[in-house]
């Protein structure tokens, strides 16, 4: 489209906006009558009426919506509240940052409270001397020389006192120091004190976990303010760290653990180490208290690997459990002359060899099975690595013998306990796979967790062990362990103690690994006991039936009920105790 | 004429302008309100939490096991439950079972036919 622009005649006279004297022809414009004349009246009119009708609009629009909202019903401010989000409606922020810590049954084992901790501005504060006198008072554990020393130092930020209690934030609010200062920041608390050090481990002033779970966790309860639960039991953790101590009392041991597990999932119900420390105070604590024997020492178990060994020379189908063996004579295996410490005795099954604990026995059975079979199945068993999936990170590494070293010697020793160590967690593990029904679980310290297992021996082959372990319990070493109406399985287990490379025949660490009920294993529990001294009691013995198995008779009776494991007495056993106690 | 419709447009616009601007003071006096009212809520509910959070750990440390065993001897006389303890029903001496069982059936069957009655004599 093309314009017919005339330029007008231009009047002297008249003022002419720019651009007005470019008139459009009427030729395009006929039906407005369009001058430049008249058409600064029309546009300001025109400009006008846009204005208002667009005000007009606005107006109508927020009077609309302004009426909707506050005079009638149809947004109540609640309602809208509420129909938000929850980041938008809290607010506030939970003074407590790290998760708490439950056991299996709710109860707290770990958890956190808000606290202040108290700095100073140095450059704020006026008087240090009078300043140090004042606080030293509040807090007489720190020394004035100590809070002189630290109000002199040049900064804007340095921790005077950390985790105030309310009483104390408030005398020294009241001192109205201008430059002391406090942090919010939270304190973790583990009520129950020493019960669950080894499990629950630690956290440093920054509240970061330093050990045990706290550590091993420390992503998953920084990260969410929901309680992690553990598959712990207080009340069972607490009777087995009362019997270890008394234990160890008893038989002036260094040291004892236990380690109560769920064979059906792996999960860990109690796990106990003595001695251990109260994870509330911040002191120096002795090197001894802060291991965790259970998961992290590693030993040389000794009798308690017959149990691995008869396993898998049933499972390899060249030992029968009707099967005997000459034990009469010492046996041979290269250079090494094996024999049983409690003399010869005969012909034996593997029941019996199992019952009587025998060396000569054990060395037979693998004789006739191999020693890559065994490799095999101890590699199986998880005896190789550390059980990296428990939720600690203190574990160990076993020491495996590599493929090279692993000779004929070495086939015989490890079939009756030396020279492989491994760790009670790695023995109370493996132990539950051969009894409960042949499946492997990797052991867990969470709640409602249940690794994957793998099937490391037959259902025939454990329903056979549970059956050879009973009698260990009935007329072999674990007598003392037979409680009454829960059928315990289990086997002894007692070491020379490794001491700079050498094996010191005083000291021993004795073992004892057992189960209930025969009939269905549901807990599998393992008592150890380090450098346990002979007493009268003992019979100047110091072998683990003298010791560990009579604490782990003490441990079932006692937590057998707890676990609501159904005691199997025959009816008329069962008349008899209602009668006796009608009578009493 | 043209005049008074332009006043009367401009104090209707006044008007509404004025009803708009007290409906606005309104509303942000009121929602000055509820904020405050959100703020003291949400402070008491941090507070609260703290609280809490500290109730949890002392009832935690005056539930331990210890204490409670200590407690249960020393009030009720009750000990840890021996295995002994813990028997079949079938082994108690007395066929309680069967006579409660008669006992409740009979007392059932009467209460329906009772309710029965009265439902027959309402229609």
């Amino acid at each position: 489209m093309s314009f017919n622009v005339n330029f007008s005649k231009r009047n002297s006279e008249k003022f002419y906006l720019p651009g007005q004297e470019i008139k459009i022809s009427r030729g395009m414009l006929a039906a407005k009558n369009y001058t430049t004349e008249s058409d600064n009246v029309l546009t300001c009119r025109l400009r006008t009426k846009i204005s208002i009708l667009f005000f007009a609009l606005l107006y109508c629009a927020l009077c609309i919506r302004v009426s909707y909202v506050c005079l009638g019903q149809g947004i109540s401010l609640d309602t809208a509240i509420a129909d938000q989000t929850d980041v938008d409606v809290i607010r506030f922020k939970n003074p407590v940052k790290r998760a708490d810590i439950m056991d299996r049954n709710g109860e707290i084992i770990a958890t956190s409270l808000p606290t202040v901790n108290l700095y100073a501005n140095t450059k704020k504060v006026r008087h240090a001397k009078d300043v140090a006198e004042k606080l030293n008072y509040i807090f007489p554990d720190i020394s004035y020389d100590r809070f002189y020393s630290l109000l002199s130092r040049k900064g804007a930020f340095i921790y005077l006192k950390r985790n105030l209690s309310p009483a104390q934030q408030s005398q020294v609010n009241a001192l109205g120091i201008p430059g002391l200062e406090f942090e919010n920041c939270e304190k973790r608390i583990y009520p129950h004190k020493n019960l669950f050090s080894h499990v629950l481990g630690n956290t440093d002033v920054d509240n970061q976990g330093i050990s045990g779970v706290e550590k091993y966790m420390n992503d998953r309860l920084t990260s969410s303010t929901k309680p992690l639960y553990l598959s712990v039991d207080l009340g069972i953790q607490n009777t087995i760290r009362d019997e270890l101590i008394a234990g160890v009392k008893q038989f002036n041991a260094t040291g004892a653990a236990a380690i109560l597990m769920d064979v059906s999932n792996g999960q860990i119900v109690a796990l106990s180490s003595v001695p251990d420390y109260d994870p509330n105070e911040n002191i120096q604590v002795a090197e001894r208290a802060m291991f965790n024997f259970a998961t992290k020492g590693i030993y040389e178990a000794g009798s308690v690997f017959k149990v691995f060994n008869t396993a898998l020379s049933l499972e390899s189908g060249k030992v029968k459990t009707t099967d005997r063996f000459d034990t009469s004579h010492p046996v041979f295996v290269g250079r090494l002359r094996v024999t049983d410490p409690h003399g010869s005795h005969g012909s034996l099954t593997p029941e019996d060899i199992l019952v009587e604990s025998s060396n000569i026995g054990s060395t037979l059975e693998i004789l006739r099975v191999g020693k890559k079979f065994q490799r095999k199945f101890l590699q199986s068993i998880n005896m190789d690595k550390a059980l990296s999936e428990v939720e600690l990170p203190e574990i160990a590494k076993p020491q495996f013998l590599n493929e090279k070293r692993w000779g004929d010697v070495s086939m015989a020793t490890i079939s009756y306990g030396y020279g492989i160590s491994s760790s009670p967690l790695h023995i109370i593990t493996a132990f539950s796979s051969v009894i409960n029904g042949g499946m492997y679980h990797q052991p867990t310290l969470l709640h409602n967790v249940k690794h994957k297992g793998h099937r490391v021996v037959s259902e025939k082959t454990s329903e056979s062990m549970r059956t050879l372990l009973r009698a260990v319990v009935t007329r072999g070493t674990g007598r003392r362990a037979n409680v009454d109406g829960y059928q315990v399985i289990g086997k002894t287990g007692t070491a020379d103690k490794l001491e700079n490379g050498r094996y010191n025949h005083s000291k021993s660490i004795s073992t004892f690994v057992s189960a209930f009920p025969e009939s269905n294993p549901r807990y599998a529990l393992i008592v150890v006991m380090d450098d346990p001294k002979a007493s009268k009691e003992t019979f100047g013995y110091t072998t683990a039936g003298w010791n560990a198995v009579p604490i782990t008779k003490k441990i079932i009776t006692a937590v057998a009920p707890q676990l609501n494991i159904r005691v199997d007495f025959d009816l008329d056993k069962q008349k008899s105790i209602v009668n006796a106690a009608y009578k009493r | 004429m043209r005049n008074i419709r332009k006043t009367i447009w401009i104090l209707g616009l006044f008007t509404f302008t004025m009803a708009i601007a007290l409906t606005s003071s309104f509303l942000k006096n009121r929602v000055q309100v509820l904020e405050r009212r959100l703020a003291a809520i949400n402070a008491n509910i941090q507070k609260d939490i703290a609280d809490i959070h500290v109730l949890n750990a002392e009832w935690s440390h005056h539930n331990t096991p210890e204490r409670l065993r200590k407690l249960a001897y020393e009030q009720l006389s009750l000990e840890n439950a021996k295995p002994e303890q813990i028997i079949n029903y079938s082994a108690l001496q007395f066929n309680y079972e069967d006579e409660n069982a008669a006992q409740t059936v009979t007392s059932n069957k009467k209460n329906l036919t009772t309710l029965v009655k009265a439902e027959v004599k309402k229609n």
